[in-house]
């Protein structure tokens, strides 16, 4: 409670100037920082610890054991294995919900006279949890010819339960929930390009793709770059929908860095060993959304 | 992100101080709500709560018995919540990680498991139960289930069994009169159901614990009937699953694959619906665990068709064992505020006639049993075996959390043709050695 009393006592005149020159002061966003500081930043940080110790995630014997958790995740074929699925999974999910974002978002900008629903119909899987999204298409993918997707299709697919088919079945449920988000993205971005740039592209004689590629789309780009950022971060760390719907199997063939670190910690009882998989996930989240960010800024345009 | 608020046509300085409201008023939420863990109650008698969390399987019994508990002592009332497997697993072990476990919470028997009786007992979260009487009673064969050096940290109510749960209409059908008792009459049998156009047995492999069922089914009679002290040379490092007869056990779960016995797509088959496939006769039968015959009864139209027998794993009857394991228990946490009130009620858990209804409840064989104990007709067959032909799952004597999971994987493997025998023995031993 301290931050709210002190920014109330604080004596009025001082702030006031400055508040109404330029911004509030950031002594308002406070509570907020202090909040996220002891909910989030000091247990993240005070949990790097358990990476460098062999602690089995409850009791009190831990001993520290330096970088060995980290020699470890070299050489774990099922880690490794799993970053391989990770990057498939993100690098799919990353090009097909954006893609799938954009045309949706075209699609609904457009002076069609059910726009609003639609872009409601599209924009509600986002508000479903995972969890559930991952449910239902387990009914969805039941590989009985006569029933769900098959059956609807004509096909014979396991989908869920042929290794090879499996983590695509993942990334189509994944897109299909994510897609209205992106197309949400898109379509203020599309809202800020004025009219009148087009209008001077159709006097200039460009056609309809032309105006999307030279008006529209540079436009675009700081929606693109919020948009790419979001689905990486959201891919490298998917965690909800491959638990519920296949739990990493069949085999390893599903398994996430994040699930693997899921049931080091919980299955295995290796928190240390699973702390040192999350340190090393953030880093590369980190590392990946820096360098996108840098990349899309650098191409980014005013109108 | 300036750029979206911008967008949106909030200033910094608005989205500032809605973030700074939010906060405040979350802070505020957080501050007023308080733990309770002692009331008066109106006879101004102090009620002690004791808190529990187990797994969805022991709802039944544990309903039925909090109940009978709050009769004999009303000064103690018990709040349970059940949610499924791996969602306790991850719940519990957090909170004991933290240090604020609930009094009483779910406990699997034996070493096999995260939530394991000899690893909670080992990091020192346990209470010491062996001074109630009933522990005196453990049947010595169960001890390593219940014990960590001589001293018993969990109950369980019973034993179950793993079998085949046959659906007798859908055998009836396939004019098969008696349950098969030798692994060349289990063949024979499963060809003439399927040739009645039913599917022999249903497996739901998606569904990872049940890819495991039939591997354990067998290898008391491919592994334990030739030597009952596997367990201890493997620990021992005598022995290894790709030396015993394990191997044999996974090419008799293959055959059944290579001759059509299963359902298709098993990988992508999952629990509930391999439930279904016997319960409705579209399948003959499942190789599944005795605890859950309720959910098999359940979704049956006649639930009195359903019986179970156990899955003959060798040539010869009198060479068939069966894996009756101790059912999935309790403890107490021994830092809790109410240690002695916990106890308590696992003392009162322990009585026979409360043993009998935990039993009853699960379909379970009831740890001890007196002249009032039922049995249910459905694993009467497996009696017989208990004496001196049972082994305990596999699982409660491995020596970490790993070899289980692993089990999974690699039967789904094979299930998909992706791994081969050899392959998916090593990765065994790989996990039991680590």
């Amino acid at each position: 409670m301290t931050p709210l009393t002190a920014s109330r006592a604080r004596p009025a005149r001082a702030s006031r100037r400055r508040f109404s020159v330029t911004s509030p002061p950031w002594l308002f966003a406070a509570p907020a920082l202090v909040v996220y500081a002891v909910v989030v930043l000091y247990p993240a940080v005070s949990g790097v610890v358990y990476a460098f110790t062999d602690w089995s995630g409850i009791g009190e014997d831990m001993s520290f054991v330096g970088l060995a958790q980290f020699r470890t995740l070299l050489g774990d074929e099922q880690a490794m294995g799993s970053i391989g699925n990770t990057l498939l999974l993100t690098v799919t999910i990353v090009v097909v919900q954006n893609a799938v974002g954009l045309l949706l978002a075209l699609g609904v900008h457009a002076r069609l006279k059910s726009r609003a629903l639609l872009r409601v119909v599209f924009f509600a899987p986002v508000v479903v949890s995972p969890v559930m999204v991952a449910f239902l298409w387990k009914y969805i993918y039941n590989p009985d010819p006569s029933s769900g997707l098959n059956g609807l299709l004509g096909l014979r697919v396991d989908w869920l339960g042929d290794p090879s088919v499996a983590l695509w079945s993942i990334a189509g449920m994944v897109v299909w929930q994510y897609a209205g988000y992106s197309m949400v993205i898109f379509l203020a971005g599309l809202e800020g390009v004025a009219p009148e740039l087009h209008e001077a592209a159709m006097i200039d004689g460009a056609g309809t793709w032309q105006r999307f590629r030279y008006v529209t789309w540079p436009l675009l780009a700081p929606a693109v770059t919020i948009n790419v950022m979001l689905s990486t971060i959201g891919g490298l760390k998917l965690f909800d929908q491959v638990f519920a719907a296949t739990n990493g199997g069949p085999g390893y063939a599903t398994e996430t860095l994040s699930t693997v670190l899921y049931k080091q910690a919980f299955v295995f009882g290796k928190y240390g060993y699973s702390t040192a998989i999350a340190l090393v996930l953030a880093l590369f989240v980190a590392a990946v959304s820096l360098v996108q960010v840098y990349y899309f800024r650098n191409r980014e345009v005013a109108a | 992100m300036t750029d979206l608020l911008h967008d949106a046509r909030v200033s910094r300085g608005q989205f500032l101080r809605m973030m700074g409201g939010l906060a405040a008023a979350a802070f505020a939420t957080a501050c007023s709500t308080r733990p309770q863990t002692s009331t008066p109650s109106g006879g101004g008698q102090a009620t002690t709560e004791l808190k529990f969390i187990g797994v969805s399987d022991q709802k039944a019994p544990m309903d039925q018995l909090v109940a009978a508990y709050q009769k004999a002592k009303p000064s103690v009332r018990i709040t349970a919540s059940y949610a499924p497997t791996d969602q306790v697993q991850t719940s519990v072990r957090t909170q004991l990680g933290a240090g604020n476990a609930p009094d009483l919470h779910v406990v699997y028997p034996g070493s096999g498991s995260a939530m394991s009786m000899s690893q909670i007992a080992e990091a020192g979260l346990l209470a010491d139960l062996s001074a109630q009487a009933w522990t005196r009673s453990i049947p010595e064969g169960f001890k390593p289930a219940f014990q960590l050096d001589g001293k018993t940290y969990i109950h369980s109510a019973g034993s179950s069994v793993i079998g085949a749960v046959y659906n007798k209409k859908a055998f009836e059908q396939a004019g098969v009169e008696a349950p098969p008792t030798t692994w060349s009459e289990f063949l024979s049998v499963c060809d003439r159901l399927k040739k009645a156009g039913l599917v022999p047995i249903a497996l739901g492999a998606q569904t990872p614990w049940v890819t495991q069922l039939i591997t354990y089914a067998l290898v008391p009679s491919t592994v334990y009937a030739k030597d009952p002290t596997f367990d201890d040379k493997q620990l021992a490092g005598q022995t290894s699953f790709a030396q015993s007869g394990w191997r044999e056990a996974m090419e008799m779960y293959l055959e059944l694959q290579k001759r059509g016995f299963f359902n298709d797509n098993p990988n992508g088959t999952t629990f509930e619906q391999q439930t279904s496939m016997v319960a409705t006769g579209k399948a003959a039968m499942a190789v599944q665990v005795s605890a859950v015959l309720p959910d098999f009864r359940k979704a049956a139209s006649s639930p009195d068709d359903l019986s179970m027998f156990p899955l003959p794993g060798a040539g010869d009857a009198a060479s068939v064992w069966i894996p009756a394991g101790v059912v999935v228990g309790l403890g107490a946490a021994a830092k809790g505020a109410n240690v002695e009130e916990a106890k308590a009620f696992i003392d009162f858990l322990g009585k026979q006639e409360n043993i009998n209804a935990w039993a009853k409840a699960i379909a379970a064989i009831p740890l001890v049993q007196d002249a009032s104990s039922t049995i249910d007709p459905a694993v009467e067959s497996f009696l017989p075996f208990t004496k001196d032909r049972a082994v305990p799952f596999m699982d409660q004597r491995w020596p970490n959390a790993e070899v289980q999971p692993v089990h999974f994987a690699v039967i789904q493997e094979l299930l998909a043709g992706e791994s081969t025998i050899d392959e998916a023995l090593r990765k065994m031993d790989e996990a039991y050695q680590k």
